[in-house]
């Protein structure tokens, strides 16, 4: 648990430095911009963030605190939930505002501000009136009181309002605050900053013409949260430095709602978290799973039964099959023995992390320049590609290498040079004979471009051979002869080189791009369960309800309930009966008819024991039963009292049998 | 792509079931009435007691499945304490399952039990129960805003403080509101309050968006325990059902709604001249002319004859009650308790 935490926060961290980092030069834009604001109207900023509203808590936080740093110390952060009226907005400015003020100046020295906090009297004058005192106390006091230099050159440093989701404001607040804040501009420097989750339209529908002149808006946008992800999945998952991994199908359940559901790096995240908790909690071996420098340790502490849970996992079963006998004994029974493989194995595991990522982005060079990216245009889809099985057997590899062939030489070059460049950067020492290879690729390349030269000069010659024959007989018959030669053409030196190349990436790539679901020991390292994810993470309650009601034997394992689908079992559960009931029914249901019908059901299932005497006692029973189903049907919001008709319920969903 | 044609054609088939459930106003059922039935109706006593006789089929199936959820109690802990909050669906109570949770792994800690189903819950009294028993904070706030970002201090600074949260249908008439959805996510998103709710409702996902859905870092369980709702559908007011007769704050807002803006307005007259006065024990209700008076300068009714319509309508719904004094006039009283009527004459004001 303790190795899951440590490793759950070097990730997070990681991320989070990574987002700001994103982040700043957009936030260098803005706060740039800022500077050099001007007092007429209220200047603006609109930024523009993308529907992924989770993750811009962020991108604020990261911004108030750029701000604050550079430029002002007066930074508020609204957001539209605190303010559903103007009062509550100029409350919550004010309290801010002010809280700033404290924080900057307690650094500084203690004693200097007692702001009293009455949240009562909060107007625009007031605000001023605080705003003067405080820039007034800069100005004829100690200018290095203030430790940002920006402060010292403005006399009176502009209040930043941040709005953080534009969208969700009502708009009378909002041009209410605008209109105040524009009459006392003077006074009191505002700069605003809205945040914007559609497209800047928004600005002019949310805003009538005369309020949004008051505006001096300029448009920022923020990187789109596809490249995000991109990176992210760059940054964690093609990495050797967290030996935790994604399976395939887990990878593309967390790309697909990404991608089809919220766009939310948050959630993206969140995601990644709950597999390494999954991992960790319920693989025993997965205290395997750390760095190499730690594992030695790990593995010589092992007790028997991980040792047995070891000899378990079907990969190395599939290892052990491969061996002689003699070692099959050993390591079946030899505990020490197995721990030394064990050991090696890892290792091997882990050499074939960094050869992997290295050669996937070798890879990813080659078959994102080419037309149509057959393989995909992100690396995130040829990693899945790779993981999912072996990928020179698909149909799209082989159709890339066949583009490959036909490549020009300056990119062949230039690709070539890429891939040099990523593998001497890589830390695997495999690459060395590798790197020489291609570099040797290079050079050859070089030499061609003389050949190439004169093979040119040939042709040209035999060009202007053509030109000079006049007489038709002999035209043709050297067009035949050309068309011969070419046929037969020896492919010339380069295209031979082409091919060498291809067929080397070709080899590269069989020999490392190996799915790891064929490596031994795979499980220690890879998270494969991608339907417990896929519950826990997207969760469809309706199915569920759906499936228990009309199936109550997947829950309930008993014979009695076993049947045919559509039909309506008198054994089931009463509840699902009469769910199955008013499937059958329109859109209004008639209580009598359908308490009815129940009875008919249920009667029929207790015939065996049916007793005259007691059938009025069974039958208030069974209308007892009606109605405990009937109103957990309504709980459930399958269905609800209607007053169309006397005694009737509507039905709230649709379809059905 | 043979897959894709018969999901397709599906998707299309449940639109068309759509519309043609929907596409004819006019429904063909029997015209029969409970009325008709020679049967009397049961009231909520005899029900229970019907209910208590008869058998609970596959008990021993329903066992095993709750068994098998209850395994799932530690990771629960582990994955609390990781920060998620965890959400249970599925068909069934959940109430047993909590509760087997609570006793078996909750009892040295400080947690807290919120009953969604109670028909009189409020977001506030939720808070309440926090910063009165949790915080040991004496005193009142403002608004519900104002509460909650004291208990987010107090709980960030003070990093020992830990506290489960346990919400039995968190998808409740009262608690389903977007402004309380929206501070309870804000609750849960305290890193040291753990929060575990079940749901109950198909359509209840669709109260949270995403904000919400992040401050509440769902994982979702699937528990189906096939055990009856007891409670839970001790207050859903049934049709086959008599009436009980006291009025619960739900089924007030509910018939509340249901009118017209001008009735709603003469209601709330009514309500809060009772507020005004409910420490004088002998009130004995507003009369009938000083009532009218009021109503006319709020421009509310233009006639005598209407607000008598209207105090028909009300008493109808069981919403008032008339009573003749000694001096033969009519007085008008709303057979409610108070703590409901203030509950109920806020959330108007929240609503408006």
């Amino acid at each position: 648990q303790q190795i899951q935490e440590d490793l759950n926060k070097q990730l997070l961290d990681n991320l989070v430095s990574f987002l700001s980092r994103s982040h700043s030069d957009f936030q260098e834009k803005t706060t740039k911009w800022t500077c050099r604001m001007k007092f007429r109207e209220i200047p603006t900023a609109a930024v523009v963030l993308g529907v992924n509203v989770t993750d811009h808590d962020l991108t604020f936080r990261g911004l108030s605190d750029v701000l604050q740093d550079n430029i002002t110390p007066y930074v508020a952060l609204l957001e539209a939930k605190d303010c559903p009226a103007i009062k509550n907005l100029m409350q919550k400015l004010m309290g801010q505002l002010m809280n700033c003020d404290i924080e900057v100046d307690s650094l500084e020295d203690e004693d200097c501000v007692q702001v009293p906090q009455n949240r009562i009297r909060c107007s625009m004058l007031s605000l001023i009136s605080w705003y003067e005192s405080v820039t007034k106390k800069t100005d004829s006091g100690t200018p290095s009181k203030k430790r940002n230099s920006s402060s010292r050159h403005w006399q009176s440093p502009p209040v930043v309002v941040i709005f953080k989701d534009m969208e969700s404001f009502t708009t009378k607040v909002l041009q209410d605050f605008i209109v105040i804040s524009s009459q006392h501009i003077h006074e009191l420097p505002l700069v605003l900053i809205f945040g914007i989750a559609t497209s800047p339209m928004i600005i002019h529908r949310l805003l009538p013409h005369s309020v949004s002149s008051l505006l001096c808006i300029e448009l920022f946008q923020s990187l789109s949260c596809k490249e995000h992800l991109s990176t992210i999945i760059d940054k964690l998952l093609l990495t050797s430095l967290f030996p935790f991994k994604l399976g395939e199908k887990v990878l593309q359940v967390l790309i697909n709602i990404f991608l089809y559901h919220d766009f939310s790096v948050q959630n993206f995240i969140k995601g990644f978290q709950l597999c390494i908790v999954e991992h960790f909690y319920s693989q025993p071996l997965s205290v395997l799973c750390c760095h190499l420098v730690d594992l030695k340790k790990r593995v010589y502490s092992l007790s028997h039964a991980q040792c047995e849970n070891i000899r378990r996992l079907p990969s190395f079963r599939r290892y052990v099959e491969k061996q002689e006998s003699g070692k099959q004994i050993e390591l079946l029974t030899n505990d020490s023995f197995l721990k030394k493989e064990t050991e090696r194995l890892l290792e091997d595991l882990y050499v074939y992390h960094e050869n992997y990522v290295s050669i996937l982005r070798c890879l990813h060079v080659f078959t994102s320049s080419l037309p149509k990216y057959p393989l995909g245009k992100q690396i995130r889809e040829l990693h899945c590609a790779c993981l999912e099985n072996q990928v020179w057997e698909t149909e799209e590899y082989e159709s890339s290498l066949q583009l490959a062939r036909m490549l020009n030489k300056t990119d062949l070059v230039s690709m070539l040079q890429q891939c040099v460049e990523i593998l001497t950067s890589s830390s695997g020492k495999e690459f060395d004979k590798t790197v020489e290879k291609l570099k040797e690729f290079l050079t050859q390349f070089q030499n061609l471009e003389a050949e190439a030269s004169q093979e040119r000069d040939v042709s040209v010659s035999s060009q202007k051979e053509l030109q000079k024959k006049t007489d038709l007989y002999h035209l043709q018959k050297t067009l035949l002869e050309l068309k011969e030669s070419r046929r037969s053409k020896k492919l010339t030196k380069f295209e031979m080189l082409r091919f060498e190349v291809v067929d080397y990436i070709d080899r590269l790539v069989r020999k490392y791009l190996v799915p790891a679901d064929n490596r031994t020991l795979h499980e220690i390292v890879y998270f494969n369960a991608a339907t417990v994810l896929r519950g826990h993470l997207n969760a469809a309650p309706r199915t569920a309800l759906h499936t228990a009601l009309n199936n109550p034997h997947r829950y309930l394992k008993n014979q009695a309930l076993k049947c045919d689908g559509g039909g309506i079992s008198n054994k089931a559960p009463d509840i699902c009966i009469v769910y199955k009931l008013h499937l059958e029914c329109g859109r209004l249901i008639n209580l009598v008819d359908w308490l009815e019908a129940f009875s008919t059901v249920v009667m029929a299932g207790e015939e065996p024991n049916a007793d005259a005497a007691s059938s009025d006692q069974v039958d208030d029973i069974i209308h007892a039963r009606f109605i405990r189903a009937v109103s957990e049907l309504e709980l459930l919001g399958f269905i609800k009292p209607s007053k169309q008709k006397t005694d009737h319920v509507a039905r709230l969903t649709w379809g059905g049998c | 792509s043979l897959a894709k044609k018969i999901k397709e054609q599906k998707m299309g088939n449940l639109v068309e079931e759509y519309f043609e459930a929907h596409s004819s106003s006019k429904v063909l059922t029997s015209d029969r009435t409970l009325q008709k039935l020679r049967k009397r109706r049961l009231n909520q006593q005899t029900l229970h007691e019907l209910l208590k006789n008869a058998p609970l089929a596959y008990a021993a199936e329903i066992r095993d499945l709750n068994e098998q959820h209850e395994s799932l109690f530690s990771k629960w802990m582990l994955q609390l304490h990781l920060g998620f909050n965890i959400v249970l669906y599925g068909l069934g109570s959940k109430r047993d399952l909590l509760e087997k949770f609570r006793t078996s792994l909750l009892l040295d800690s400080v947690h807290l039990v919120v009953n969604g189903y109670f028909p009189s819950i409020t977001v506030r009294s939720i808070l309440n129960s926090i910063t009165e028993e949790v915080l040991d904070h004496i005193g009142t706030f403002r608004s519900p805003l104002d509460q909650l970002e004291f208990i987010t201090k107090r709980f960030k600074e003070d990093s020992s403080l830990e506290l489960y949260v346990l919400i039995h249908n968190l998808d409740s008439q009262m608690l389903r509101g977007e402004r309380s959805q929206q501070i309870l996510a804000q609750l849960s998103s305290l890193p040291s309050i753990y929060l575990i709710a079940s749901i109950d409702h198909i359509n209840a996902p669709l109260m949270w968006d995403q904000t919400k859905l992040r401050l509440y870092n769902w994982l979702w369980y699937e528990t189906t325990t096939f055990n009856p709702y007891v409670e839970e559908t001790s207050y859903e007011n049934s049709l086959l059902v008599q009436q009980s007769g006291s009025l619960a704050l739900s089924s007030l807002t509910h018939v509340l709604h249901s009118l017209t803006l001008n009735a709603r307005g003469i209601f709330r007259l009514l309500a809060q001249h009772q507020l005004e006065k409910k420490d004088n024990p002998s009130y004995p209700g507003l009369s009938f002319q000083d009532f009218y008076q009021q109503c006319r300068e709020a421009f509310l009714v233009n006639s005598d004859l209407t607000l008598r319509a209207q105090l028909t309508e009300f008493r109808d719904h069981k919403l008032i009650r008339t009573k003749r004094g000694a001096d033969g006039v009519e007085y008008l009283l709303i057979p409610v308790d108070e703590s409901t009527l203030a509950d109920f004459l806020e959330k108007e004001d929240e609503d408006v």
